[in-house]
């Protein structure tokens, strides 16, 4: 349990520094730029305990979010966005879940869930997160159909990197970022 | 008490996520300049929506008062307008001459209503009893007869109109002197006939036609002009006149007040106590 509390407090700053050093740095000149931002510290989110208590979900999110916030200079716009995955992600772990539900001790990983689940899982969340932080920096839905193949873009990107990060720490067995 | 905490911890959740929201919404269009701008500006033009609306209700309502305001305000021009006021000057035009006596004096007077369109038409003039107007005195305009005053008021007086199927003129032939009647029997407010000349009088298109000293009217007023001849039985012509007076086009006038028709009167009316 302790060690489970650690490793989620590895993951946070491990993610945070991951995105707001890295990649939040990549800028994609010309056209596409804008169309290739990943934001990778939902996984966050999307990896904490199954069992968490749901007000202390909500809670950690705004905190996460917020954190990216302090470093983007945008306060409010990743914390919301946040938000609503953090508020949706009980219901819809219910909805993906199997007959009897998860079991406390189930990890929420691609190994743990199963690839097709996390995927659907991960993917979900990504997208609906996505949508909320674009539409909540553009603000209108002048040019929505844009808006919206940068969502899809952006998600595209950010699924690669949450693949990646799970094949990454399956190798390592058991290491930190698991 | 107990229900509202009650709805609280089962909703917990969703409080949560609203509270956490809205601090999120909070920092998001304070700190953010675009985002406060569109938030402003919006919530302006909801605001604005909202007044504009409120107005119109408003303005709905206050109807009644605006109405009655702009009423009075519309009297109250009005009554600085000069045309509501009544002229109390009068010129009456007299001419003392030790050799000719006078019998005729004009008052001028302004048409404030007239009709030619019906069969019977009125003029109404604004001159009453106050400049000396009483009935069936004759009504002149500067191109010729117009009528004869039928009701008299303190300031305003109705004329019978020549343009009325009551009106008959005594008038003759200027060049020869055969007479007849002038009536209006309804149609053009332009033209009327001439009854009752006989048929071997000579009478050419283009001849005038003018009162007679039988009528109310002084003698020698234009009537008209010739416009047609035909005949109606054997021995009299009916002959169109096309009225000198522009019935449509009248507003100012003179109405004429024959100093000697008491005596005439009441001359004639011994006549006519003797005839029966």
């Amino acid at each position: 349990m302790i060690s489970d509390i650690l490793i989620n407090i590895i993951r946070f700053f491990l993610l945070i520094f991951l995105q707001v050093l890295v990649l939040d740095q990549l800028e994609i000149s010309g056209p596409v730029n804008g169309y290739f931002n990943a934001y990778l510290y939902i996984l966050f989110i999307l990896m904490l305990p199954v069992n968490v208590n749901k007000l202390f979900l909500l809670f950690l999110s705004f905190i996460t979010g917020l954190t990216i916030d302090l470093f983007t200079g945008t306060p409010g716009m990743h914390a919301a966005a946040s938000l609503v995955i953090a508020f949706l992600r009980p219901s819809f772990l219910h909805v993906i879940a199997p007959r009897e539900g998860y079991e406390s001790t189930v990890r929420l990983t691609m190994q743990g869930m199963g690839g097709s689940t996390f995927l659907v899982y991960a993917g979900v969340m990504t997208f609906v997160h996505h949508l909320c932080l674009l539409l909540i920096e553009a603000f209108n839905f002048l040019n929505f159909f844009d808006l919206l193949l940068r969502v899809l873009t952006c998600s595209v990107f950010t699924m690669v990197l949450i693949v990646m990060s799970q094949i990454l720490s399956q190798r390592s067995k058991g290491g930190a970022e698991s | 008490m107990r229900n509202f905490f009650l709805i609280i911890r089962k909703y917990n959740f969703f409080i949560a996520f609203l509270l956490l929201q809205g601090i999120s919404v909070y920092l998001l269009v304070k700190n953010n300049s675009y985002q406060r701008e569109v938030v402003v500006s919006f919530s302006n033009q909801i605001t604005g929506q909202i007044y504009a609306a409120y107005a119109d209700v408003t303005d709905y309502l206050t109807l009644g008062i605006t109405n009655r305001l702009l009423a009075e305000e519309n009297a109250r021009l009005r009554k600085a307008d000069s045309n509501s006021f009544y002229d109390k000057s009068f010129k009456l035009i007299k001419v003392n001459d030790t050799l000719y006596e006078q019998q005729y004096e004009y008052i001028s007077a302004r048409v404030i209503n007239n009709s030619y369109t019906k069969v019977n038409n009125y003029l109404t003039l604004d001159a009453g009893k106050n400049k000396g107007i009483q009935r069936d005195m004759a009504v002149i305009s500067s191109t010729g007869v117009v009528g004869i005053v039928n009701d008299v008021s303190q300031h305003f007086c109705t004329v019978i109109s020549v343009l009325n199927s009551k009106t008959r003129i005594s008038s003759m032939i200027k060049k020869n002197g055969y007479f007849g009647s002038t009536v209006w029997s309804g149609g053009s407010p332009q033209t009327g006939s001439l009854l009752d000349i006989p048929s071997h009088a000579k009478v050419a298109v283009g001849d005038t036609v003018v009162t007679t000293s039988f009528s109310l009217y002084p003698q020698n007023i234009m009537v008209g002009k010739v416009a047609e001849i035909g005949t109606s039985g054997e021995s009299f012509k009916e002959i169109k006149v096309k009225l000198s007076t522009d019935f449509q086009n009248i507003s100012y006038v003179y109405i004429v007040r024959n100093l000697l028709k008491t005596e005439r009167d009441t001359l004639e009316a011994k006549l006519n106590a003797n005839d029966q």
